[in-house]
């Protein structure tokens, strides 16, 4: 659907340029978690719901914690006064994305130009989506494709966890095996953002003034 | 056993570790220490009955193998991971200097806890086998690392060089995926075995136009160039290096740089066997080597401290491996595989580096320095000490009869024995001649300053029980592995 394209598209682009353009770091840090929920809703609608998740979980939540974590320990402020800046860096940054953006004109015109298709819902339903069942075997997945409405939840769960048929043999395989790795990941984040911020019992002198 | 057991058991562990971190003794940590290295030793235990995971179980086996490559590369991983915690033992001083409360190990337990969870991430990168469980893994590995690098908070260098890394890390992150993204996009998988099959297909729409397959790889390649510190994307770790705590930093010369190493081989694997790809890889490949033993080699001449001399160094070594890996080569009875050549270049780099970083600690310890000018007059202060860092050196240096020659030696022969078909590997031979010579010069600078220096005081240098330890079997194991590396080579198999 493209409306949702665009203005999923359109909260990640102004994230981004929101990020760039905040003198203060933290909101500039707020603007990025915009920017990753945008991205993280267009993976979802290229059928993609790990990475989708993943976005969500991952990168709006641990790495951006680490983030907001380094700016308040290292007490950055608001730039009080634009800084007069390094033509270096201005040669920098226009050099460097204008190679990405050659490269992306020399590759795109080499893919084959299909026109987009709509959102295979019942076919990343897999097995769910079974039109030989009797209808009192169907699942709630199936009712909600016929009802022509989302299955988010059920859908975005069950490709995640794979689904085993009536022999117990997995026939969709799932993403359990990275999600766990992701459990133990977000754990050491956590623990990481804890033990680095733990309060000082007698501080510093630099910082009595507080 | 199934095979997947042992990351369970070494996260198992680590959630031990947390757990008595926050009940036990807040002011002392000496029973996470040593629960933290003994468990460890005991993982070692049910490595030796674990056996491939069933077949039947798809899902698993969609993400996991387990085979020769990932045997060696987990038991590289724990081995290095236990060293990295012994020395760790011996830093505890230092360390307690620049966290909460100077004097007692308050606010340290983390430091003993997460390198058991790097250990887990590091086993499940050398059985990655899906571009998504690779990522996951090499992200648990590089989340642990953002906390470790920074961990001496009241140190103003430890923070800065968390913050770099973090930043540049992200970075690379997001290239790694982007790279992933373009080959899931052209290949419709992300599997690698299915994408050496889609690979294999030389009639196929993606054997006329590599373009998009190749922009891709070359984005992950930018990416493990970060992990494993090759230029283009080597700018963190000399201030990385020097920043962090030393148990961290030899962690992340070792541990981190050899589990980036297998990734890189597995993801190469199937775009080195398809003739689409072979030759633009091995030019892709053959560059990043090419320059990286340049800077590598040439930046650290000029290097007063000790720290940032095995910084450059870790640079020049991933020159040489990628040289080797440039040089692919399947293996057959005459020669040995790039696989075989890069792991044991691994393992002896892993023996060599680890020696260093122990002799570094101690010197740190005892003098309060990391410049090389902290080692003047060893040899009269301590000769034990000053003979085992100058095998140490010569080793890393390549000298002949030491185990860094083997791992030179084999890189070349390789590199030489593919450059008869193709002619472009010599400049990567030059290249790697060059910085060998250049080698010597910089690593036998300590050298001299150990012997021909005199010292600056007359105390004599005390080493812990355990690093003696360490450094004196390390050393051992050096020149041991410098005319006989069969052991290695039986790990790694066939």
């Amino acid at each position: 659907m493209p409306f949702f394209f665009y203005s999923f598209a359109a909260i990640a682009v102004i994230g981004a340029i929101c990020l760039i353009c905040f003198r203060n770091p933290v909101n500039s840090a707020i603007s990025m978690v915009a920017s990753f929920l945008g991205l993280a809703a267009l993976f979802i609608g290229l059928n993609a719901y790990f990475v989708g998740i993943i976005q969500i979980l991952v990168y709006a939540g641990a790495i951006m914690v680490l983030f907001l974590f380094i700016i308040m320990l290292l007490d950055l402020k608001a730039v009080e006064r634009r800084q007069r800046s390094n033509p270096l860096f201005l040669i920098g940054g226009t050099v460097i994305p204008l190679i990405f953006i050659i490269q992306l004109c020399i590759i795109l015109p080499q893919v084959p130009n299909q026109a987009s298709e709509p959102l295979a819902l019942k076919e990343a339903a897999g097995d769910f989506y079974d039109k030989d069942r009797k209808p009192d075997e169907q699942s709630e997945i199936y009712q909600s494709l016929e009802n022509g409405s989302l299955p988010d939840v059920h859908l975005v769960g069950l490709t995640m966890f794979g689904h085993k048929d009536d022999n117990a043999t997995i026939k969709t395989p799932g993403y359990n095996f990275p999600l766990q790795i992701i459990g133990v990941l977000l754990l050491v984040a956590t623990v990481g953002v804890v033990a680095l911020s733990l309060k000082k019992k007698d501080p510093l002198p630099e910082n009595s003034e507080h | 056993m199934p095979a997947y057991w042992l990351e369970a058991t070494v996260v198992a562990l680590g959630l031990l570790l947390l757990l008595m971190e926050a009940f036990g003794s807040s002011t002392d940590k000496e029973l996470v220490r040593r629960v933290a290295i003994g468990g460890l030793i005991f993982v070692l235990v049910p490595f030796y009955f674990a056996v491939t995971p069933s077949p039947d179980n798809a899902e698993l086996n969609r993400f996991y193998v387990y085979d020769n490559w990932a045997i060696f590369f987990k038991l590289l991983a724990l081995l290095s991971t236990i060293l990295v915690l012994f020395m760790a033992y011996d830093y505890r001083k230092v360390l307690n200097q620049f966290t909460e409360d100077p004097g007692s190990d308050h606010g340290t337990g983390e430091f003993y806890a997460l390198p058991v969870f790097a250990c887990a991430g590091m086993m499940w990168m050398a059985s990655a086998r899906d571009l998504v469980s690779i990522f996951v893994a090499l992200e648990l590995v590089t989340i642990t690392f953002y906390i470790l690098v920074a961990f001496m908070r009241r140190q103003v260098g430890s923070l800065e060089a968390g913050a770099k890394y973090l930043i540049l890390g992200a970075l690379s992150t997001g290239f790694l995926v982007y790279g992933i993204a373009w080959i899931y996009g052209t290949t419709g998988t992300t599997n690698l075995p299915e994408i050496a099959i889609v690979l294999s297909d030389n009639q196929s729409d993606l054997a006329s136009s590599p373009t998009p397959l190749l922009f891709g790889l070359a984005l992950i390649l930018l990416s493990l160039a970060f992990k494993v510190g090759a230029v283009p994307m080597h700018i963190w770790i000399p201030d990385v290096y020097q920043g962090a705590p030393t148990p961290t930093t030899a962690f992340l010369s070792v541990g981190s740089k050899a589990a980036g190493f297998i990734v890189t081989l597995r993801i190469l694997d199937p775009f080195f066997s398809s003739d689409i790809t072979r030759t633009q890889t091995t030019l892709i490949v053959l560059i990043l080597a090419s320059l990286t033993l340049l800077v590598g080699n040439l930046a650290a001449i000029p290097q007063n401290n000790f720290k940032r001399l095995l910084a450059y160094s870790s640079i020049a070594h991933a020159g040489f491996i990628l040289l080797a890996i440039a040089a692919w080569h399947p293996g057959n009875e005459h020669s040995l595989s790039t696989r075989q050549v890069v792991s044991l270049y691994l393992a002896t780099y892993l023996i060599i580096t680890l020696g260093a970083f122990f002799v570094l600690v101690v010197v740190r310890d005892s003098e309060g320095s990391d410049d090389i000018s902290a080692f003047e007059g060893l040899g009269q202060r301590n000769p034990l000490l000053a003979f085992c860092s100058t095998i140490l050196l010569s080793a890393l240096a390549g000298l002949p009869l030491t185990a860094g020659f083997i791992g030179k030696l084999l890189a070349f022969q390789l590199a030489i024995t593919s450059a008869a078909t193709t002619k472009v590997l010599w400049l990567g031979i030059g290249l790697g001649f060059i910085g060998v010579a250049a080698s010597f010069y910089y690593y036998l600078k300590v050298v001299r300053s150990i012997y021909w220096r005199a010292p600056r005081t007359d105390r004599t240098i005390a080493i812990p029980r355990i690093s003696r330890f360490a450094i004196v079997s390390l050393t051992l194991l050096t020149i041991l592995f410098g005319f006989w590396p069969n052991p290695i080579l039986w790990v790694i198999g066939g």
